[in-house]
Formats: C-alpha cells, sequence, structure tokens
C-alpha cells in the first residue's frame, strides 16, 4: 500500500437520505461525500439513482459496516461480492469498515464490537484483511472503533492491535478522532499517546462526529456537534499527519446540510491553521 | 481461527441478546469459571463487566427496535409503542438479524405476527407488516426501463404480436385479506384508525420514478400479471385477456394495456434478445 495511491480529497460529508433533495438540487460545494455501503448494496430503486447522480459530480469514498473483519465466521462471500459489484458501480477512492467484529454464528448484532488486543487475534484479523483485499483488488482502510469493554486477555494497547495489523495486512488506517477520544474517556487512556504512535504513513482519512455524555462513559451516537475537545484532538492529528481527507459523520438528530458545510469548513481552518503554523516553524529552522 | 476468540464472541453474542438482559442471560451461563464475566472483561469503578456488556446489549435492542418502527410506521401506529416493543422483543428472540444488511430486519416480521397471539386482538396486523414490508422490498427492487404509451407507439404494429412482455422487476403482488389499504389512508389524513374490514385482496404494489404504488386488482388481472412475471408475447397475452373477457375482447385487451402502459408495470425486450 502506497499513500501516494490514495488521492487528499480535502474535506467531505456522510451522504445521507435526508439530506439526498438538497444535495442533487442545490449542488452543495462539499469536495467529497462518503457512503455507508451498504445502504446501497441493493438492487435498484431511488438510493443507486441518488448515487449515481452524486457520483456524476462528486468523489465517494465506500464506507462499510458489515465485513466483520474480526468476527470467527468465515468472511462472507455474497456479501464481498455485492462490495465489489458497489465499488464497480461507483469507483470510490477507496473502500473503508470497521477493526471489529459484527456478529458470530451466522447472525448478524449490527453493532461495532471491540476485540481482545493480542498476537493471535492479530494474525486472525491479518488473514482476512488479505483474503478481502484480495478478492475486492485493492487495499482497504480499517477503522478503529469506539469501546465500551476491555478484555482481560489482551496484552498490547489498542494502538499497537491497530498498527501491527495494518502494517502486517499492508492496508490503511481510517482515524476516527471521535472514536479515540470516546475510548481515552471509557478505557482511561492518552488520545494523544494514541495519536502519537500510529505510523504516518498508514493513515489516509480522518472522522469527526459527535458523541453523548452518560456521566461514566461516553457513547458514540453520531448525533451532536463535534465536542471542543475532538476538534483540538483533530488539530493534534493534523499536526501529526498532515493533510488527510477528512469526514464529517452525522447520523442521528441529523441538522441541516448548512450545518454539516459548516463543520467541514471548520475542519478545513483547522488543517489551514496548522500548516500556517507547521510552514512558520520550517522557515525558522531554515 | 483462534478458539478462544470464537468461545468469547459466542459469549458475549448470547449476553447481548439474553431475552431478559444480560444479568439473567449470565445466570443461565454455564460457560464461565468461578469468576464470572469479571474474568473475561475488565471493569472497573466506574462500570463493572456486566455493565459494559450491557451497554452494547441496550444498543442491540434498541438500533433494531427504531430500525423496525422506521420500516413499520402502520403496524407501529397500530399497536402503539408498548406492544410494538414486546411484539419486536419476540420477533428478534425467533428471527435474529441474520443479514449482513440492517434494512432485511423486518423481513420475516409478518410471518412472525401470523403466529403470534396479538393477531386475536388484530387481526389484520400481519397483512399490515406484509403490506408495510412489499412497499420497501419493491422500492429497492431492480431497475429496469419500463414500456410506456410513447415508447409502445413507437413500436410499428407490425410488429407488437411478436413482442416480448414482461411484468416489471419492481412490481409484487400480495394476497391480503385485510383491507388494509384503508389504514395507509387514515394514516396519511391523520385520521383515527379504524380495524379494516375482511375482504380477501389481490394486491398490485409497483415502483414509478422512485414512489411505489398499490391498487386492488380482480384475479383476472393477477392471473395475467402472473403470466407476465414468467414473460409472454404480446399476442400471447392478447390470446389470454379475449379467452377470459366477459364482453368484447378487443375493449378489454385495450383496457387492459392503456392501465399497465399509465403504471408502468410492464416491461418489453428488444426482439433480438432472448427473453425466456
Amino acid at each position: 500500500m502506497k499513500r501516494a495511491a490514495f488521492p487528499f480529497l480535502g474535506f467531505g460529508v456522510g451522504l445521507r437520505r435526508d439530506h439526498y433533495l438538497h444535495i442533487l438540487e442545490k449542488h452543495p460545494r462539499v469536495d467529497w461525500f462518503e457512503i455507508l455501503s451498504e445502504n446501497f448494496m441493493v438492487a435498484g430503486g431511488r438510493p443507486l439513482e441518488v448515487l449515481d447522480a452524486v457520483r456524476a459530480r462528486y468523489p465517494v469514498v465506500m464506507h462499510g459496516v458489515s465485513m466483520s473483519l474480526g468476527s470467527t465466521d468465515p468472511l462472507r462471500r455474497d456479501y464481498l461480492r455485492e462490495l465489489k459489484a458497489l465499488a464497480r458501480r461507483c469507483d470510490p477512492a477507496w473502500i473503508s469498515d470497521h477493526l471489529c467484529w459484527t456478529g458470530v454464528g451466522g447472525r448478524n448484532l449490527h453493532d461495532l464490537l471491540p476485540l481482545p488486543y493480542m498476537p493471535e487475534v492479530v494474525r486472525h484479523v491479518v488473514a482476512r484483511i488479505r483474503e478481502a483485499q484480495d478478492f475486492l483488488e485493492r487495499p482497504l482502510l480499517i477503522e478503529n472503533v469506539s469501546s465500551y469493554m476491555a478484555f482481560r486477555d489482551s496484552s498490547m494497547t489498542e494502538w499497537e492491535f491497530l498498527t501491527q495489523i495494518a502494517e502486517r495486512a499492508d492496508c490503511g488506517i481510517l482515524l476516527d478522532i471521535n472514536n479515540i477520544f470516546v475510548s481515552a474517556f471509557n478505557h482511561r487512556f492518552d488520545a494523544r499517546v494514541y495519536i502519537d504512535a500510529i505510523p504516518r504513513e498508514r493513515v489516509i482519512q480522518f472522522h469527526l462526529a459527535g458523541h453523548s455524555d452518560h456521566g461514566t462513559y461516553l457513547l458514540d451516537t453520531h448525533d451532536h456537534p463535534v465536542r471542543d475537545e475532538v476538534w483540538d484532538l483533530y488539530a493534534h492529528a493534523v499536526r501529526r499527519f498532515g493533510a488527510i481527507s477528512t469526514l464529517i459523520e452525522w447520523d442521528d438528530n441529523i441538522p441541516e446540510f448548512d450545518v454539516l458545510m459548516e463543520t467541514g469548513e471548520k475542519a478545513r481552518a483547522i488543517h489551514s491553521r496548522v500548516q500556517t503554523e507547521t510552514d512558520a516553524v520550517r522557515s525558522e529552522l531554515d | 481461527m483462534p478458539s478462544d476468540l470464537n468461545w468469547t464472541e459466542r459469549l458475549l453474542y448470547r449476553l447481548i441478546t439474553a431475552p431478559s438482559g444480560v444479568a439473567e442471560g449470565l445466570a443461565q451461563e454455564k460457560s464461565l469459571a468461578t469468576g464470572g464475566l469479571a474474568d473475561v472483561i475488565a471493569g472497573d469503578e466506574r462500570l463493572s463487566a456486566e455493565e459494559r456488556v450491557d451497554i452494547y446489549a441496550n444498543m442491540y435492542f434498541y438500533r433494531l427496535l427504531e430500525v423496525l418502527k422506521e420500516d413499520f410506521p402502520a403496524t407501529l401506529a397500530t399497536l402503539g409503542d408498548a406492544r410494538f416493543h414486546n411484539l419486536i422483543t419476540g420477533y428478534l428472540i425467533e428471527y435474529p438479524p441474520r443479514h449482513f444488511s440492517i434494512s432485511d430486519t423486518g423481513a420475516r416480521l409478518a410471518d412472525f405476527i401470523a403466529n403470534h397471539p396479538m393477531r386475536e386482538q388484530f387481526p389484520h396486523l400481519a397483512d399490515l407488516a406484509r403490506m408495510e414490508r412489499a412497499l420497501i422490498e419493491v422500492f429497492h427492487a431492480a431497475d429496469a426501463t419500463p414500456l410506456d404509451s410513447e415508447a409502445m407507439r413507437a413500436i410499428p404494429p407490425l410488429e407488437w404480436p411478436a413482442l416480448k412482455l414482461r411484468r416489471h422487476p419492481a412490481t409484487m403482488i400480495l394476497e391480503l385479506q385485510w383491507d388494509v389499504g384503508t389504514i395507509f389512508e387514515a394514516l396519511k389524513r391523520s385520521e383515527e384508525l379504524r380495524a379494516p374490514a375482511e375482504q380477501p385482496t389481490h394486491m398490485l404494489v409497483w415502483r414509478h420514478r422512485s414512489q411505489v404504488f398499490y391498487r386492488a386488482i380482480d384475479s383476472s388481472e393477477r392471473d395475467l400479471l402472473e403470466v407476465l412475471a414468467r414473460g409472454c408475447t404480446f399476442a400471447e397475452l392478447c390470446g389470454l385477456i379475449a379467452s377470459t373477457a366477459k364482453e368484447d375482447a378487443a375493449v378489454e385487451i385495450n383496457a387492459r394495456l392503456e392501465m399497465w402502459l399509465r403504471d408502468r408495470v410492464l416491461v418489453a425486450a428488444p426482439s433480438s434478445t432472448p427473453l425466456f
């Protein structure tokens, strides 16, 4: 996997049904859209019609929730076939899914569950990512999930687990800044240590989203504005990784499209500010 | 495949989907050592291991409940929140999601309702759920260019007899016992819902320009549309209509064709393409 093979797309938003009409009629000035792959893995009708129209004007990235890379069930060939067919249709800049398991025994929890961070699980997941990449004939991006439980058997940190898997499977990383913040609170680790440990050349995309505070834990709900602390963490990540395609996720209590645009513009402004700071430091050193 | 990982995933699956919650699931769990769940999941003073799994259990149920509320608004409006909640609790135990798409979750809800005690109080409920599911399936069914009157006129009349026709893939025919269409109409007008009349109905559901429509059809139209689902030539179709026509066959052929072309439920295959 070569980072140069993945273009910098700028600042995008998730394509959601609530905004279809607005996007098709107004053609808002968004750099790119991310689709939830499973919403478009249908035979026909409105979703695919909208996707074709959006793709004609914007770059698109496919983001899945059902590959279940950490499951002990075999990878579903019917899923991969449909995913590949969708990729042929919309020619995405890349395809991503999560570092998690979503079901076992042929049953689906429709949730993103964490894994024990252990060498044998690393080997298991790496083999499956390689299998998926071979089938799809393209590198995958894997995303860190928010989690609410950790395993006694874990023998490494989450960032070591993610790094080892990405390097051995030779895949990219979709780094969800909000998920790091949520999990850092839930498991009491330092989010900046996490970010600083992730290899620069593997990170292709960032996710930004809101979460809800339940007192004893944070829940990744994608139904609030991005919190200030997450913006600070984002700035830290931009300092480390540079120009990374950034996506605003909002899945519940979805606001007007303009709110998503403004959030994307805020990310762009932070990126520009960090870039200016970095350039200033460089010129002083020169 | 790491065997310990398989054991852990199966344990968590059982606990997350336990019908009466994680605590009840744990009480019945025989695979855990004396340390219990805390041997597997790390808890702390903020949240115990059980409370942490409970977060996932709640998300599992409520995520699927929300999807089903959105997919079955008329069923929900008929039952009210509490009864719908209980119905879905039972449904997810009997039909846990297996498909990779969450939108498939409600695929068997009508079958479940058909055997559920609630049918005593709401005998039309299974038909209502069947109809709501059909609206979703037709919405997502395969695309094909429909035959409309303009396209039909563009075909030279001499080619009509051999013209190959079939039903559009985004169509479905339901066999219903109750006139559940009245419930949809009442919901649209925000009127109070009344139990529909018992009235066996063949319901045609179809899609045009991303909108899903439905209308009751008689049994002769149903039979013709079933033949069209398999495919036939225009001449064969005319023969079938004429064989059952009550009055002037030509008038009936014209009327049927006009309606199907208006609704856009037919597809024509180019004469060079073998269709069947």
